[in-house]
């Protein structure tokens, strides 16, 4: 409503203007028009024939250990996304360091022979046949040092890093075996290139077997390199369906009711109920406390968990990077 | 229309009085169905008034006094939102076409004759084709205030926003329903039209 003053600065600008004048009137009649709409006939009762079943709000209690599982669930996965994110940033690197190296030095020690001049050339292609996806440069350079034979051997080196993509799909590169080189079928992988002859099938072995033992580790490399994370990974989906399925009908109820104010009045109303069952129940440490107690140790521990093993992982990867 | 012991049947209903409840349900079908009608149709109106009142009847604990008619539309105006969302997810027929079906069942008027009757009922088509033009939000506000006569005390509770915004959406509802009327003005009933 108007107040006496604004009514009548109104009146005075209706006075001097006719297309106010007429709008107001347009609305007027608008107005009028839909107050003589009358309200349609119901079609049959929409009386209840029975009660439907009372909507039931979570138990206070199911509602905190809900809480307890969601954060349980978001450290988890907050330490998960570190793992990735650090995985990603240079630890994939870091772990294939090692492996060439250490084939190598296999090689070394379990065949002597390498170090001859067609075995160091036979060794080149083991070393770099085995599963270092990245093959980064460095790390070849780095067993090339380590391996005084593979230094007399600039050019299958020169040629490592354009053939290591190969060796990332097929390990020890499968593609054209020479032919004639029957341990080619047995060990198919090491005697890409190499010269048929004793010497280098003696070689073969364990130059191929110590890439054989790492392969699966450089595919799957969070569950080999991590030696927590198929247990650590392993619960997160159950943790994740437990939330969803407990959030499901209460998002559900949320959002066919739309009414904000009503989920606050019903969270309201039940910790209402809960203070009263509390008082009901007297002193002493009531059930309510207890699972209270009991979710509270449960999400802390679990996040604590998490965080520390993110936090050994870090260290884990920066150390081995340094 | 506000029944004397109202508070007392909502009272009733909450502990569990079914017939309390129904009495309720009497008193106020006619309002819920009507906005439900005039918001989605015939086809969806009675699935969505039924809804409401299983769904009032579900959340009566946490009705906390005021206008019980205003809580009760609050609901119904979900509802109706739903339904539409949903409909803009799988658009189907349009709401005039729908709403003619069951047009049918608008209240004639005890006193008005064949002819009055007819011009009434065109005038009532004519006003919901233009309410089916606006936007939900200002056909729910225009149907609560305009039709349904609801104080705006009313309306912020059963929209659950502002009294600024109300009147905001009251403002622009009506004028685009003055602009729809204005444009048939030819159409409007004699009473209805404006002396040039």
């Amino acid at each position: 409503m108007l107040s006496g003053r604004a009514r009548r600065r109104l009146e005075a600008h209706l006075d001097s203007c006719e297309a106010c004048r007429q709008e107001l009137a347009e609305l007027r009649v608008t107005v009028e028009a839909l107050g003589s709409l009358s309200m349609f006939e119901v079609p049959r009762s929409f009386a209840l024939a029975a009660a439907p079943v009372a909507e039931v709000w979570p138990r206070p209690t199911a509602r905190r250990l809900e809480f307890g599982l969601r954060l349980a669930t978001a450290t988890v996965a907050f330490a998960l996304a570190l793992v990735v994110i650090g995985d990603f940033a240079g630890l994939a690197g870091e772990g294939e360091k090692e492996m060439p190296a250490a084939s190598v030095r296999t090689a070394e020690d379990k065949a002597p022979g390498v170090q001859g001049g067609e075995g160091a050339f036979a060794a080149t292609p083991a070393a770099t046949g085995t599963p270092a996806p990245e093959g980064t440069p460095a790390s070849i350079e780095w067993a090339a040092t380590a391996t005084p034979a593979l230094k007399g051997t600039p050019v299958p080196m020169g040629g490592t890093p354009a053939a290591t993509p190969a060796a990332e799909e097929t390990p020890t590169g499968l593609e054209a075996p020479p032919v004639g080189t029957p341990p080619a079928e047995e060990t198919p992988g090491v005697i890409e290139g190499a010269p048929p002859g004793t010497p280098t099938e003696v070689q073969a072995v364990p130059l191929e077997t110590p890439p054989a033992a790492e392969t699966p580790a450089a595919e799957g490399t969070p569950a080999a390199l991590v030696p927590g994370y198929a247990e650590v990974q392993s619960p997160t989906p159950e943790i994740g369906a437990g939330v969803s399925e407990d959030e499901g009908p209460d998002k559900g109820v949320t959002e066919r009711a739309g009414v904000e104010e009503e989920a606050e009045a019903g969270a309201a109303y039940d910790q209402a109920a809960a203070e009263a069952q509390a008082a009901e129940e007297g002193g002493g440490l009531s059930r309510e406390e207890a699972v209270r107690w009991l979710e509270v140790g449960l999400g802390a521990g679990v996040g604590v968990l998490a965080a520390l093993w993110a936090f050994a992982r870090f260290q884990t990867s920066i150390r081995s990077r340094a | 229309m506000v029944i004397a012991d109202e508070g007392q049947l909502v009272r009733s209903s909450r502990k569990g009085d079914l017939d309390a409840f129904n009495t309720l349900v009497q008193v106020y079908q006619r309002q819920v169905y009507d906005l439900c009608l005039r918001m989605l149709g015939a086809a969806a109106a009675e699935d969505a008034a039924q809804e409401t009142f299983i769904t009032a009847y579900r959340r009566l604990n946490s009705f906390r006094g005021g206008s019980f008619r205003a809580w009760l539309l609050r609901i119904a105006a979900n509802a109706c939102c739903d339904e539409l969302r949903r409909r803009r997810r799988r658009p189907a027929a349009s709401l005039e076409a729908a709403l003619e079906a069951g047009s049918s069942a608008d209240a004639p008027s005890p006193l008005a004759g064949p002819e009055e009757e007819a011009l009434r009922r065109e005038l009532a088509q004519h006003l919901q084709q233009g309410l089916a033009t606006l936007p939900a939000e200002q056909r729910l506000v225009v149907i609560l205030r305009d039709v349904h006569a609801l104080s705006y005390e009313e309306l912020t509770e059963a929209l659950g926003c502002s009294l600024g915004t109300v009147k905001s959406r009251i403002a622009r509802g009506r004028a685009k329903m003055r602009e729809y009327l204005m444009a048939r003005r030819e159409l409007l009933p004699r009473q209805f039209r404006l002396k040039d």
